[in-house]
């Protein structure tokens, strides 16, 4: 098991290009990343605050509606990068988000999918707000990298993502574990 | 024909067996991966002029298909490499069909204008084609062949302009 750290190396690159699908103006407040990085798998949080979010989407033509519906989520980025592995296996089932030992359900595209229909939002925002979202699955070959959102339900205090991952072409590689604490929902670090 | 010449001929073969895989996957560039060859999903859709472009109407070409939206920092670092080989490759060898996922028209005039003027791009209005297609990811680019088959898939943004990618480009098309 493996804790994060805050070190800056070869893997900003890469978070830097998906952190630029969010290109804000950068504000005095701007909460740093989370990070972590062996020499097979790179890993990295990014908590924008929720101006910047806001910015994002109301920039793609987003309702306030919709704006609202993201903004009550604790929504954040996070971007893995596969150095070394033949294959690193994403599966969101596999994370698992906890406070004070209880586990926080994560929120699926389902749930957005009934939130869009409760607001009428045009298909073509749903399809945009669904690439922006990290995928469910993936079988990462290596030097491939995944960015994208991740939603929970808003937490008033810090949490803790324990993500695991499968390696190996039949996942019968050892599971790579890698673990963030202390995590802060973006509206607790404006 | 000695056993021992027999037993040379044959290590020969087995190593020849052996080693070929791995050089023809040496061959692909970084990020560049085969497919099985099924057929291509559908695309039919309007550029910026509201002209119908088929993937039927490309056979007998190869078409570089390519997903992208301007808030897609990878796509955006990508989009110059693309137009850069376009100027450089026989449009009647390989086609581009550039296709933006769900942004409205200003956003891909504003974006295109300035960083890929000469691509002419289908508007994926709805998104729904991009979703048929289920890239891994934007960017992502398919190279399907002269007969509808998907053949490559390019993992995320790649340097299409840089020798290595080109020079696979061209050895594909000179097929």
């Amino acid at each position: 098991m493996h804790r994060h750290s805050y070190s800056l190396n070869n893997f900003t690159a890469v978070a830097l290009l998906a952190a630029a699908a969010f290109a804000q103006p950068v504000s005095a407040a701007e909460p740093q990343p989370l990070s972590y990085e062996d020499d097979k798998v790179a890993m990295r949080l990014v908590l924008r605050n929720q101006e910047q979010l806001a910015g994002f989407y109301l920039g793609r033509e987003f309702g306030a509606a919709a704006v609202d519906k993201i903004l009550e989520t604790c929504f954040f980025a996070a971007i893995i990068y596969n150095k070394n592995y033949d294959v690193l296996w994403l599966d969101l089932d596999h994370w698992q988000f906890q406070r004070d030992k209880v586990t926080i359900p994560r929120l699926k595209r389902d749930y957005w999918k009934e939130q869009w229909r409760e607001i009428g939002l045009p298909q073509r925002h749903q399809s945009t707000f669904g690439w922006t979202l990290l995928p469910e699955t993936r079988d990462l070959r290596r030097d491939e990298s995944a960015g994208g959102n991740v939603a929970i339900p808003m937490q008033p205090e810090p949490f803790t993502l324990t993500a695991r991952f499968h390696t190996g072409p039949n996942r019968q590689g050892p599971v790579k574990t890698i673990v963030f604490e202390d995590v802060t929902c973006p509206r607790d670090v404006q | 024909m000695s056993a021992r010449r027999s037993m040379k001929l044959l290590f020969a073969m087995l190593l020849t067996l052996l080693v070929w895989p791995a050089l023809a996957a040496q061959e692909l560039p970084t990020g560049i991966l085969p497919l099985d060859g099924q057929d291509a999903p559908p695309l039919r859709l309007e550029n910026l002029d509201g002209e119908t472009w088929d993937i039927e109407q490309a056979r007998g070409r190869w078409v570089f298909v390519h997903f992208w939206a301007s808030w897609c920092g990878p796509c955006r670092k990508e989009m110059p490499t693309i137009q850069a080989i376009h100027e450089q490759l026989d449009p009647q060898q390989i086609e581009f069909a550039v296709i933006n996922t769900a942004e409205s028209e200003d956003m891909v005039f504003t974006f295109l204008g300035t960083v890929a003027p000469d691509l002419n791009p289908l508007m994926d209005t709805d998104g729904l084609v991009t979703e048929r297609w289920q890239p891994r990811g934007l960017p992502a680019t398919y190279l399907v062949d002269p007969e509808g088959r998907l053949r490559y898939l390019a993992l995320g943004g790649r340097p299409w302009d840089t020798p290595e990618y080109m020079n696979f480009l061209k050895r594909l098309i000179a097929e």
